[in-house]
């Protein structure tokens, strides 16, 4: 599902990503960790198209994003659930209208837009909250909110960068363990974290970055400071 | 029906842009509405002035005196297959003489005047060249024609043209600016929203698009102002305008018009237009999708 392939990405000289080779199946679920600057939100913005590697190649349901025409990236973006650290939430909207912004903007038609939004508030848990503003929200909820907007038109691919950054361990945790539960319905999930708590609460599979390359890939792994080479 | 749906919403996404707009609508608004009014009383004056200047020209006369010998019907008629003529008068030398006679002493004798036709054009612009056209006829002896006034005439038609058109440029880049800056604030003050939408996988053309409508409301708001205010200018003053420039100069016509209509759908159309281009451009270049 996703595949990059010899990835260098490289800021006027100065190395984020080096030669990083990854593939994450379909349904897979993993985290990316690392200590800050690794380049994890760097591997992360490459995957939405957010950047474009400076060699090598990212694929993403099996499309090259390096020859993904300019035009065409609000289509992938579509196909990729993205939740981010600071929920990016419209302020000024309600919480179903935050959900169900995307769907509006694709014309799907106002009885549908209803009926799906409804269904990704009750996976997180936030029915009853359809009317309020993300500041009446507390930051678990509002990254619940960021969950339901990311699931809402159903994407194979669930990308989370530092979801639980301004959440306390106990929040963080239950959202972590949501998007498991998302990821067995069978939607793969990427998570970048520096957050050891949930990352050794779930023993998932684990790609460890450091100074931009890959050190460590384990399976039902831990989130370890110096972790053992074992690519 | 989907397309139907994506457009229905972008208009909608309009209406809460100018909602949230607040007060600054009314400073877009009222600064578009003056430069529109501004542009409408020149368009009007070029035109007006226009009018005058080919009302002017068209009494302009060229004097073509016949050879003995020749029918003045038949020159007439010849004179009058030139597209720009639009009348020819036949003042035959016996009436001419006539005239000649009851207005001055003159001696006893035989009638020394020639066949003459007076030959108008439809403007000041023709003048010139039907003169020379007639001058060519076997049948001409000479003509007379008031040369000078012509050229002043047309160059004069010809600097209203420019400086119509200087104006009217001037005006359309000093109301792009004033859009484009607008536009601009709307656009920084939400661009965490257009972010986020970008990073949703929402189109340019769903981002972009309530800014250009946007200013297209904006235009065609301002020019609906313009058109009143010029409407009321109309209706109270120009009446009193005509009767000063007639009195100063008796020789103008006195139905000096011009289209309001014409000078409404340029001001729908212009504010339309510069409205939507000024934002289409400030969005294509700050919104980075």
């Amino acid at each position: 599902m996703i595949r990059l392939q010899n990835v260098t990405k490289d800021y006027g000289g100065r190395p984020a990503l080096v030669n990083v080779n990854l593939h994450i199946a379909l349904g897979e679920f993993a985290f990316l960790v690392g200590p800050s600057g690794a380049g994890k939100s760097t591997l992360m913005r490459l995957l939405y198209r957010e950047e474009t590697p400076t060699s090598g190649s990212v694929f993403v349901g099996g499309v090259n994003l390096n020859r993904l025409h300019k035009r065409q990236v609000p289509l992938l973006r579509r196909r990729l659930g993205t939740i981010f650290q600071d929920y990016k939430l419209l302020p000024r909207q309600t919480v179903f209208n935050n959900v169900a912004y995307i769907l509006r903007a694709l014309g799907v038609d106002e009885k549908e837009v209803e009926k799906r939004v409804q269904s990704a508030l009750s996976v997180v848990s936030l029915e009853h909250k359809v009317d309020a503003y993300p500041d009446e929200l507390s930051g678990g909820e509002q990254q619940r909110v960021g969950i339901a907007r990311a699931i809402v038109n159903g994407p194979p691919v669930l990308l989370a960068d530092e979801p639980t950054g301004n959440l306390d361990p106990a929040t963080s945790l239950e959202i972590v363990q949501l998007l498991e539960r998302i990821a067995e319905r069978g939607t793969t999930v990427f998570i970048s974290t520096h957050d050891t708590t949930i990352v050794n609460a779930l023993r998932r599979r684990v790609i460890y970055l450091k100074g931009g390359e890959i050190v460590s890939d384990v399976d039902s792994g831990v989130y370890e400071l110096e972790p053992n080479l074992n690519v | 029906m989907r397309q139907l749906r994506i457009f229905f919403r972008v208009i909608i996404e309009t209406g809460i842009g100018v909602r949230r707009s607040g007060w600054s609508n009314w400073l877009v608004i009222s600064i578009l509405a003056i430069a529109l009014t501004i542009f409408g009383c020149i368009l009007q004056v070029t035109m007006t002035m226009k009018n005058v200047v080919t009302a002017w020209g068209s009494q302009l006369e060229i004097s073509a005196y016949l050879k003995d010998g020749f029918q003045p019907k038949r020159v007439a008629r010849e004179i009058s297959q030139i597209p720009e003529v639009q009348l020819v008068e036949i003042v035959t030398k016996d009436v001419a003489w006539d005239e000649m006679k009851s207005t001055f002493k003159v001696a006893s004798l035989a009638n020394p005047l020639p066949n003459t036709l007076h030959i108008r054009a439809g403007n000041a612009d023709a003048v010139e060249a039907v003169a020379a056209k007639v001058k060519l006829l076997s049948a001409v002896e000479n003509v007379r024609y008031p040369l000078k006034i012509a050229r002043k005439i047309n160059e004069l038609t010809h600097f209203i043209e420019i400086a119509g058109f200087a104006i009217t440029a001037a005006l359309s880049a000093a109301t792009l600016t004033v859009i484009g800056n607008t536009i601009h604030l709307l656009i920084e003050s939400r661009q965490r929203e257009i972010e986020i939408l970008s990073l949703m996988g929402v189109s340019p053309f769903y981002i972009k698009g309530p800014f250009v409508l946007q200013g297209a409301a904006y235009g065609a708001g301002s020019a609906t102002v313009a058109i009143l205010v010029l409407a009321v200018m109309h209706y109270y003053l120009d009446p009193y305008i005509i009767d000063q420039l007639v009195s100063l100069a008796p020789f103008l016509p006195r139905n000096i018009e011009y289209e309001m209509w014409q000078t409404f759908g340029i001001l729908i159309g212009l504010g339309v237009l510069v409205g939507a281009g000024g934002s289409a451009w400030t969005s294509g270049r700050y919104i980075k999708i």
